[in-house]
C-alpha cells in the first residue's frame, strides 16, 4: 500500500503545568479518516490545537500536505485555506449572528460559498422552521446546533483536510450517523486527496468510518495503526473460571468474575493459550481502544 | 451484499467473498473496473481501509489488478485454472479432515456420514 501523509510531525513537545505533550512521530495518512482517541486530559485537544495553528508555542517539526512546514502554513494563506477546523463550541464568538459568521468566513477563506453554507444549514436542519434566520446570534444555539453550524461553515469551503475536535460529543445519535455520512462523502469526493482527522470519545459511533486510529495516553501516542491491522494484532478472548489465573499471565488485559474471564490477547501470544478452552472474537475498535487505554491508564480499574 | 457485523468473518473477507463469487460467475467483464474503494466504502457505510483490504486480497488471488490511481479492474478469468485451484483446495481440506478424524478415532464410514450430513445442511 502506497501511503502519503496529510500531516507528519516529529518530536512535537509542549510543556505545561503538570502535563507534558511528547509526540515522537505523528502521521496522518492522506485520503483516509483518522480518529484520535484517549482519556480526558491525554492531550488530544492540545495536539489538535497545535495542528490547527491555534497554539504555536510548541517545539518540533510539522509538515503539511507533504511540502509545507508549520511556518509556511502560518505565512502562506493557501495552506490554511486547505484546512478546515471545528472546535468545542468556542470557535465562532457568542455575539456573532449567522450573518456575521457568513461574512467573516467569506472574508477569511477564499473558497467559502454562501450557497453551500445555506445548503448545509438546510441539510443539517439547523433552523427549526427550515428558514435560515440570519439575525440569530451564535449564543442562542444549543451545543449540538453550534457544532452543526461549525460543520456547515467548514463544509461550505473547498478544503483538503478537516481537523475536528470532538465533533460527535454534543450531537444526537441520528446526527452522529449523519456526521459519519458527511465524513464519508468528503473522503469519497477527495478521491484519495482529502483527509479527516478527528478526536472522539464516541468510538463505537465513529467506528465504521475510521480507517486509522491514534490512541494517546498521558501526552504520548501509545498505539496507532490502520484499523484492519489493529484488528489482527489484538484478539478478544473469553474463557472459563478455571483458566482465569493462567490466562491472566498471558493476556494483554483481562477482567474476570466468578464464572469466567474476558480479555484481549496480542495475536503473537495466542499460541500460549493452547490447552485452555477459550473462544476468540475479532475485536471492535472500541474494545481495542479500551484495552490499550486500560493498559496505560492511571485510573484504578476494578 | 449482506454484511454481518458479528459473524466472526471479518468484514473485508465478506466483501472479498462476495466480489469473488460475482467475478467467478462472470458478472464482471474482463477489464471492467470494480466500484471505487472510497465509493464502495461510502455506499456500504464502512471504512475505506476495509474495502481496500478486500480488493487487495482479490488482487493477491489474481482475480483483479490494481491500476495506479484508477482502481481495480477484473482480470481475464481462466476458468480451467480456477477450477483446478479449487479442486486442489478441496483435496487439501479433505486430507486435513482425514488426519483430524484419525486423531479423534473416527472411522472412514463415520467421516463419510459426517460429510453427507454437512452437505445436506449446506443445501438447506
Amino acid at each position: 500500500m502506497n501511503i502519503s501523509y496529510a500531516i507528519e510531525g516529529r518530536h512535537i513537545t509542549k510543556k505545561m503545568k503538570g502535563f507534558f505533550l511528547d509526540i515522537d512521530n505523528l502521521k496522518i495518512p492522506k485520503g483516509f479518516a483518522t480518529a484520535l482517541i484517549g482519556e480526558n486530559g491525554a492531550g488530544k485537544t492540545t495536539l489538535l490545537n497545535i495542528l490547527a495553528g491555534i497554539r504555536l508555542d510548541y517545539k518540533g517539526d510539522l509538515t503539511f500536505f507533504g511540502q509545507y512546514s508549520d511556518e509556511e502554513k502560518e505565512d502562506n494563506g493557501t495552506v490554511k485555506n486547505r484546512i478546515g477546523y471545528t472546535g468545542t463550541g468556542k470557535y465562532y464568538l457568542p455575539q456573532w449572528t449567522v450573518k456575521d459568521i457568513e461574512n467573516i468566513s467569506k472574508l477569511m477563506f477564499e473558497s467559502f460559498s454562501e450557497e453551500k453554507f445555506h445548503r448545509y444549514c438546510d441539510e443539517l436542519a439547523i433552523f427549526a422552521n427550515g428558514r435560515i434566520d440570519m439575525k440569530k446570534p451564535n449564543s442562542s444555539f444549543s451545543d449540538g446546533m453550534k457544532t452543526k453550524l461549525m460543520l456547515a461553515g467548514v463544509l461550505a469551503r473547498d478544503t483538503d483536510l478537516l481537523i475536528l475536535d470532538e465533533p460527535a460529543s454534543p450531537l444526537d445519535p441520528l446526527m452522529r450517523d449523519k456526521l459519519c455520512q458527511l465524513i464519508s462523502e468528503y473522503i469519497q469526493n477527495g478521491n484519495g486527496e482529502k483527509s479527516v482527522f478527528f478526536s472522539t470519545h464516541n468510538i463505537s459511533d465513529m467506528e465504521n468510518i475510521t480507517d486509522y486510529a491514534i490512541i494517546m495516553e498521558n501526552g504520548s501516542i501509545v498505539e496507532q495503526g490502520f484499523v484492519e491491522d489493529l484488528k489482527e494484532k489484538y484478539i478478544v478472548i473469553k474463557g472459563d473460571a478455571t483458566d482465569t489465573e493462567a490466562a491472566g499471565k498471558i493476556l494483554y488485559t483481562i477482567s474476570s468474575n466468578p464464572y469466567g474471564f474476558e480479555g484481549v490477547c496480542l495475536s503473537e501470544n495466542l499460541e500460549k493459550l493452547a490447552g485452555m478452552k477459550v473462544t476468540k472474537e475479532i475485536p471492535t475498535l472500541s474494545q481495542i481502544c479500551v484495552a490499550v487505554m486500560k493498559k496505560n491508564t492511571r485510573i484504578v480499574m476494578r | 451484499m449482506q454484511l454481518k457485523q458479528n459473524s466472526g468473518v471479518p468484514i473485508y473477507q465478506q466483501i472479498a467473498d462476495s466480489f469473488r463469487t460475482d467475478i467467478l460467475a462472470g458478472k464482471y467483464e474482463q477489464g471492467e473496473f470494480l466500484p471505487s474503494i472510497r465509493g464502495l466504502a461510502k455506499d456500504l457505510k464502512i471504512s475505506v481501509i476495509t474495502t481496500m483490504k478486500a480488493y487487495e486480497q482479490l488482487a493477491e488471488e489474481g482475480l483483479v489488478t490494481a491500476a495506479q490511481g484508477k482502481g481495480f479492474y477484473v482480470n481475464a478469468q481462466d476458468s480451467e485454472m480456477i477450477k483446478e485451484q479449487h479442486l486442489r483446495k478441496v483435496e487439501d481440506s479433505l486430507t486435513s479432515a482425514i488426519a483430524a478424524a484419525k486423531i479423534a478415532g473416527l472411522s472412514g464410514e463415520e467421516l463419510k456420514e459426517m460429510l453427507a450430513a454437512l452437505l445436506e445442511m449446506d443445501e438447506q
